[in-house]
């Protein structure tokens, strides 16, 4: 009897409502959205960085310059280079580096400048030492050695 | 599937597509942006060295002097020593008087930046129980010896 009662006249699959699938997706696109940031620069470099304990998020993103040191990726040499930018440079450059970025940056911004130091774990000492000179005549001497977090501390507590 | 519409009804828009379209702005944003938040170990540079400067007058007890080779092996005072050592050390060192003593830190123009990296952070870690920024001087030895 009952069997009768819920049959349905022909044979069609009932259809799915699709409509809040648009809805669910823009969900998931916003999210994304607003989470990630684009890549502004291409690398040319290629560079692992450190592993260590105590790093923490840059806090304005606006505000943060990076330098890039590795090797280049096409192969050119195997000497590590400096990236500024989109190109490779010298540590000479970085001053007027620092002097466009800052140009570029609102006042709030210039007084919290960061540079973000990206360099692969084998870089000599002495190229970091000539970075680190170039920034502080520049007066940028916020720097932030980008590395990637460790999680168990070197000392226990 | 034609179905047959009443008279007098508003014609419903084919929406089906949406999702599609959706997606494709979904798939072109997950392709071109990156997760990564930076993330890094904050340090802060001195200035840059003036004409006439004043040589700070600094006790020699006041100073604990760390040595990087370029093979990355860490003295202290003479004796080679681990990180973990060294982060103890300078934690005893630091907490008498953390506004006035210095750590020294020497290194090789050879020495991988992984190693003054780790030497960074363990000093760093040594000094956040003290909430105070550390006092590090560093120096970058000369290619041939000379200080």
């Amino acid at each position: 009897m009952m069997r009768r009662h819920f049959r349905r006249p022909d044979h069609s699959v009932p259809e799915l409502n699709m409509a809040s699938l648009p809805d669910l997706i823009f969900t998931v696109l916003f999210f994304f959205m607003i989470v990630t940031h684009m890549r502004d620069v291409e690398k040319r470099v290629q560079y692992q960085v450190p592993a260590g304990t105590e790093v923490e998020k840059a806090q304005h993103k606006s505000s943060v310059v990076h330098i890039y040191i590795g090797q280049p990726t096409d192969g050119s040499t195997d000497d590590y280079c400096i990236q500024l930018n989109n190109q490779i440079a010298t540590t000479a450059e970085i001053a007027r580096f620092i002097e466009t970025e800052r140009r570029r940056m609102s006042p709030e911004d210039q007084e919290r400048l960061t540079v973000s130091i990206e360099a692969d774990r084998d870089v000599p000492m002495s190229i970091i030492n000539d970075v680190k000179q170039a920034l502080r005549k520049s007066y940028a001497l916020n720097v932030s050695y980008a590395a990637t977090e460790e999680g168990a501390s070197l000392v226990k507590e | 599937m034609f179905r047959h519409r009443r008279r007098g009804e508003v014609p419903s828009l084919n929406t089906s597509s949406t999702a599609d379209i959706s997606f494709m702005l979904l798939i072109f944003f997950l392709v071109t942006s990156s997760m990564d938040a930076g993330k890094g170990l904050k340090r802060q540079l001195p200035p840059p060295p003036q004409d006439q400067e004043q040589v700070a007058d600094i006790l020699d007890s006041d100073i604990m002097t760390v040595e990087l080779s370029a093979e990355g092996e860490l003295t202290l005072d003479g004796k080679t020593i681990t990180l973990q050592q060294l982060q103890q050390e300078v934690r005893q060192f630091a907490a008498v008087n953390p506004k006035h003593r210095v750590v020294a830190v020497k290194a090789s123009p050879r020495t991988k930046y992984n190693d003054y990296f780790l030497l960074q952070n363990a000093l760093v870690a040594a000094y956040r129980p003290l909430k105070c920024p550390p006092r590090i001087s560093e120096v970058i030895e000369e290619e041939g010896g000379q200080p």
